[in-house]
Order: structure tokens, then C-alpha cells, then sequence
């Protein structure tokens, strides 16, 4: 299944969760905020969010500002 | 009023939160994380900003936001990067998933050059995320009649701007930050600019509820001594704020008894 993080191609082999994709690329769940196709998931249904085939994922994360 | 009793007595309301310190502070452009943490807590600030960037896949970024939780410090994510009212909206958004709250710095300022904030896109977007429940502190010129279109569409704030981001020039603004300070019904936070402690002390006399304080801190010799410098300097100012400043005289006014004593002794 080929789908899109952050516009760069990335190709899973099972359907998994918004959580679950985190996890795979290492990265934090606290302070990150996740999209799909330009729709914000909130953080308590990202254990039930499933992808999809072409999906397009963007991922963002809190960092340092004024 | 004892200064003791201001001390205890002089919390700063804003949306639903009250603070101690009038001095708010920003993550950004520190050396390194143990620097801005010590820092931060050196400044006793209990609001402090954040950004939100796109993950880039390549890197792993640091991770600010433990140590900033673990401090107790409240978040105050911003909308940097928006260049218009529905790019704003949609950062607020996402800052609340990643960060969990529901306060936002809004920022629309698409000019790279000077940062100036973007007036027209700040106020349809505070309209927006009023509406959508966030509480909302726009970063602004001074501009008084905007002041009152952000106070009357729900912000729970105001942050006019001293002088351009960054630019550590100090209060450029001054007669106008007065008129706005004055027709206020809501917080007005002094927010960029200020590159001194006694610009920050100059804001606070002025009667300004709290500064926003960054670069003049993180690009500082010693973020951590510039931060306690800057906590006094709030301090200072806000208690005079209170005391009452004395009139200005464009004339003279002796402060000893003019009785020309030495003349009646001869």
C-alpha cells in the first residue's frame, strides 16, 4: 500500500493505524498533530483511524518559538 | 496599598487562567534546550510560546515540550507560518491537537522581510477561532481601532508590538500603545521589539497588563541572568504602574524649600 508523510512516498505492507504510523517512523506522540487528506485527526481517534491506500499524511510538531 | 499586598493581590487574568508573572517568554532561538529551560525558569514566566512545524522525515527534532510540562509552564502555541486568515485557522487547529490546549498567539505575517502582522487576515481569522472556542491572543500593530474590532470579536487579549520582531529596538510605538492601553477592556500584552529590561520596564509603567520577551533574552550573552533582569524589570515596572508616577513639568519644581535662609542669616 503506497501512501504520502509530508509529501515523501512511503510504502506499507498492512493497513495500520494513525498511531501505529507514528510509532513506525519514530516519532513522538506527544506534540505532534497528524492530518489525512487536509482533515486534522484528533488525538483520540488516532488509535482508530485507519489508512488507506493513497492517503496523504501530513505531520506536524511542536517546537521551539516565539 | 502596601507593595506587599500589589504582590499578593496582583494576578493577571487571561481567558481562564491567572498568573503571577507578567512576564511571558518565548522558546525560540536559544543555543541549546538546557539553556532555554533555565532560562524560562530563571524568568518565573508561567506562559510560554511555541511554534509548529511540519515533521521533516529526514531529521529528528528535539523534543522542548518534556522539560517545558515538567516545569508547569502553560503553552501559548503561535500561528507563525500562516500567511492568511484560513492558514491561521487551521495551524490554531492542529497546534490544539499536538499541544492540547486551547489557547492560541495568533500571528498572520506574510511579509518576510519586516514580520509586520497582517490586519485584515488577523481579524477574520480571530473572528473564526473566537467562534470555534479558542482563546485567542493576536499579535498586532498598535492600532487602537483594531484593538477594539479583536476585543469586540472575543480575543481574550491583545498583544500590540513594540517594534519588529526580533529587532530589539525597543518601543517604537509608544503614543499609540497609550491609546490602546487606555481604551482596553481586555489584557494588552506588549509583544515584540523589546530588547531591554528597561523597555520592558517602560512598557509595564505605561500600564501594559504583561510583555512577551524572546530574542532580547535567548540571543542575550546570558539568557539566564538576562531573564532574571527581565523579571525584575516587569516587577519594577508594573509596581510603579501601581504606586502612581508623579506628573511631568515642562518647568522646574524645587524639591527643597526655597526660603533664601542664607541670605536672612547675614
Amino acid at each position: 500500500m503506497k501512501i504520502q508523510v509530508n509529501e515523501q512516498p512511503l510504502e506499507l505492507t498492512d493497513n495500520i493505524t494513525i498511531e501505529q504510523l507514528l510509532i513506525h517512523l519514530g516519532k513522538p506522540l506527544i506534540g505532534s498533530a497528524v492530518a489525512v487528506n487536509q482533515s486534522i485527526i484528533t488525538r483520540t481517534k488516532w488509535t482508530e483511524t485507519i489508512i488507506n491506500e493513497g492517503d496523504k499524511i501530513s505531520l506536524f510538531q511542536a517546537i521551539a518559538g516565539g | 496599598m502596601l507593595f506587599k499586598d500589589m504582590k499578593t493581590n496582583d494576578q493577571l487574568i487571561v481567558g481562564d487562567k491567572s498568573f503571577s508573572s507578567r512576564l511571558f517568554t518565548g522558546t525560540g532561538k536559544f543555543n541549546d534546550q538546557q539553556t532555554m529551560v533555565a532560562a524560562l525558569k530563571a524568568s518565573q514566566s508561567e506562559l510560554v510560546t511555541m511554534a509548529l512545524k511540519r515533521v521533516d522525515m529526514q531529521h529528528r527534532d528535539d523534543d522542548i515540550l518534556a522539560p517545558l510540562i515538567k516545569n508547569g509552564m502553560n503553552l501559548l502555541p503561535n500561528t507563525s507560518g500562516a500567511r492568511n486568515a484560513k492558514e491561521a485557522v487551521f495551524a490554531a487547529e492542529l497546534a490544539r491537537e499536538a499541544l492540547q490546549t486551547n489557547w492560541v498567539k495568533l500571528e498572520i505575517h506574510p511579509d518576510p522581510k519586516y514580520l509586520l502582522p497582517d490586519p485584515i487576515e488577523t481579524l477574520k481569522a480571530a473572528e473564526m477561532l473566537a467562534n470555534k472556542g479558542f482563546i485567542v491572543l493576536p499579535y498586532i500593530h498598535a492600532d487602537p481601532v483594531l484593538c477594539k474590532h479583536l476585543e469586540a470579536a472575543g480575543c481574550a487579549a491583545v498583544m500590540p508590538l513594540g517594534a519588529p520582531i526580533g529587532s530589539n529596538k525597543g518601543i517604537k510605538t509608544a503614543d499609540f500603545l497609550e491609546i490602546i492601553i487606555e481604551q482596553a477592556n481586555i489584557p494588552v500584552v506588549v509583544d515584540a521589539g523589546l530588547g531591554s529590561p528597561s523597555h520592558a520596564t517602560l512598557a509595564m509603567e505605561m500600564g501594559a497588563d504583561a510583555v512577551l520577551v524572546n530574542t532580547a533574552i535567548a540571543v542575550s550573552g546570558n539568557p539566564v541572568a538576562m531573564s532574571e533582569a527581565f523579571a525584575k524589570a516587569v516587577q519594577a515596572g508594573r509596581q510603579a504602574y501601581l504606586a502612581g508616577l508623579g506628573g511631568q513639568s515642562t518647568q522646574a519644581v524645587a524639591s527643597s524649600p526655597l526660603t533664601a535662609f542664607l541670605e536672612a542669616s547675614l
